[in-house]
């Protein structure tokens, strides 16, 4: 894997992680975004799609409400993509089941985004308590500029997890490769279809509707007879 | 007749609005940012002396919808402006915070968490499962429609009626919004999982009707979540099954008449 590589990964991995909380919110931080336009950067933006699809809806129902911090699933689905472009190159393979290798190694280093995101939340802990003293001393653009900097942090938080997460990758993927790919290889469509099932079924056991299952197997049996008969 | 801000001003505080979270803290939450967004509104209308005890009142906890934010501080510019006319309000800067935050942010997780993200995701994916690479723009578009709309209007609504503002909700009959919404998304869902599971056994020649199998499997993984596993814990049970399953599949394959 080319520095190179490395470093576009980072700087999506940035971008994006700044869009999931600190700044804009215009959900370029969703995994359908985030790995395309990092797989795109990296010349597939094929692979970028494929993990899009399995990564996106599997902590959709984990909302980011009030203190709760979701699994980080934009740096999983920035390193994983990473991963698989950068280091596909260089062992040679480009087929779904090193994608999905890739992935399946990716995800739970996705624990360490909550980790840093809960670090990043905790430092700015202090900053209350400072800018109460500046408001004493009327410093009103230093209490501005204590909250921009939060985007340091959150800043650091994104791009610490990618590296745990490319890092993990780096070590893992070549030790796992011989082992996994035959299995993968046989098991790999069927991942692929299965990845975006379960987070569907995560979205329909939690999300808070009467009625849910009745909607979701009209229009499951619906959809798939029109399929079946079309 | 109502004094009103400079529109550069507003759009100044309109701007800072997207910077809400920066120092997200489980202390105050977002209360950086609401002081942040208010600051350039203050400083336009008090002098450093006054401006100290105006700026308390602004610090401290707060914590709604990061969509409907503007909505709020939309209403605080104007009750500043009331203020600094000598009009005193009718509450305080942290009764107002209070008791417009928490319903706001409890319809924009229904409405824009719960169900315009999977909604937007869903048709997406579709997408992405055909190989489009418009898959991630039909998305941020889908998605962002909505929210840059709340996010605006939101703002100048608030910023026009103040203290009336806070029908909003209710005069958009956003509750009801949210769960229409909520309802196409899962409609989308099912029509989405039966577009994956077709297409895989469209691929693999296998026949269509056993595609129904996965039903069960769907609603298994659904009572799993809604028991409180994890995500990670499903994902891996589910891929190490998938895995063992192929494994022995051509072995199984050979018994069969």
């Amino acid at each position: 894997m080319s520095f190179a590589d490395l470093f576009i990964g980072a700087v999506v991995a940035l971008c994006c992680g700044l869009d999931r909380t600190a700044a804009l919110q215009v959900m370029i931080s969703r995994p359908i975004v985030a790995a395309p336009l990092a797989a795109w950067l990296l010349g597939d933006v094929a692979v970028g799609l494929q993990l899009g699809l399995m990564v996106e809806l599997l902590w959709q129902a984990r909302l980011p409400v009030g203190a709760v911090v979701p699994p980080d699933d934009t740096q999983i689905a920035v390193g994983a993509t990473v991963l698989t472009l950068g280091m596909g190159a260089v062992l040679e393979q480009n087929s779904l089941a090193f994608t999905l290798l890739c992935l399946l190694i990716a995800i739970p280093f996705g624990k360490f985004g909550q980790f840093f995101d809960r670090r990043a939340r905790l430092y700015h802990g202090r900053k209350p308590s400072l800018s109460a003293k500046m408001l004493e001393n009327q410093q009103y653009r230093a209490m501005e500029h204590l909250h921009l900097r939060g985007l340091l942090s959150f800043g650091l938080a994104s791009l610490l997890t990618y590296l745990v997460i490319v890092a993990g990758g780096l070590v893992l993927v070549p030790m796992l490769a011989s082992t996994l790919l035959p299995a993968l290889e046989a098991a790999g469509h069927w991942l692929r279809l299965l990845l975006p099932l379960v987070g569907i079924a995560t979205i329909l056991g939690t999300i808070n509707v009467n009625r849910s299952l009745t909607l979701f197997g009209a229009s499951f049996g619906m959809a798939f007879l029109l399929m079946w008969l079309v | 007749m109502k004094k009103q801000m400079p529109p550069r001003v507003l759009l100044h505080v309109w701007l800072r609005l997207l910077l809400l979270q920066c120092s997200w803290n489980f202390k105050q939450l977002q209360g950086g940012g609401w002081f942040y967004a208010m600051a350039p509104v203050l400083r336009r209308l008090y002098g450093q002396k006054e401006m100290q005890q105006i700026a308390r009142e602004h610090l401290g906890y707060f914590n709604t919808h990061p969509y409907l934010a503007p909505a709020v501080v939309g209403a605080a510019i104007r009750l500043e402006i009331e203020r600094s006319q000598g009009r005193a309000p009718s509450v305080t800067m942290k009764d107002f915070k209070e008791m417009v935050a928490a319903p706001y942010a409890a319809v924009g997780d229904a409405l824009f968490w719960g169900g315009l993200r999977p909604l937007s995701a869903s048709i997406a994916l579709l997408l992405a499962a055909k190989g489009l690479v418009v898959a991630p723009l039909v998305f941020l578009i889908i998605f962002n429609a909505l929210p840059l709309w709340f996010r605006i209007y939101g703002f100048l609504n608030g910023y026009e009626q103040g203290l009336q503002s806070i029908t909003f909700l209710q005069r958009h009959k956003l509750p009801d919004l949210a769960i229409r919404t909520k309802e196409t998304a899962i409609v989308l869902l099912g029509g989405l999982a039966a577009f994956l599971v077709c297409e895989l056994f469209n691929y693999q020649h296998t026949p269509l009707w056993s595609g129904l199998l996965l039903l069960p499997l769907i609603l298994g993984c659904g009572y799993l979540a809604r028991r409180g596993f994890s995500t990670l814990l499903i994902v891996f049970l589910v891929s190490s099954l998938t895995i063992i399953g192929c494994y022995f599949a051509e072995d199984v394959v050979v018994w069969l008449p």
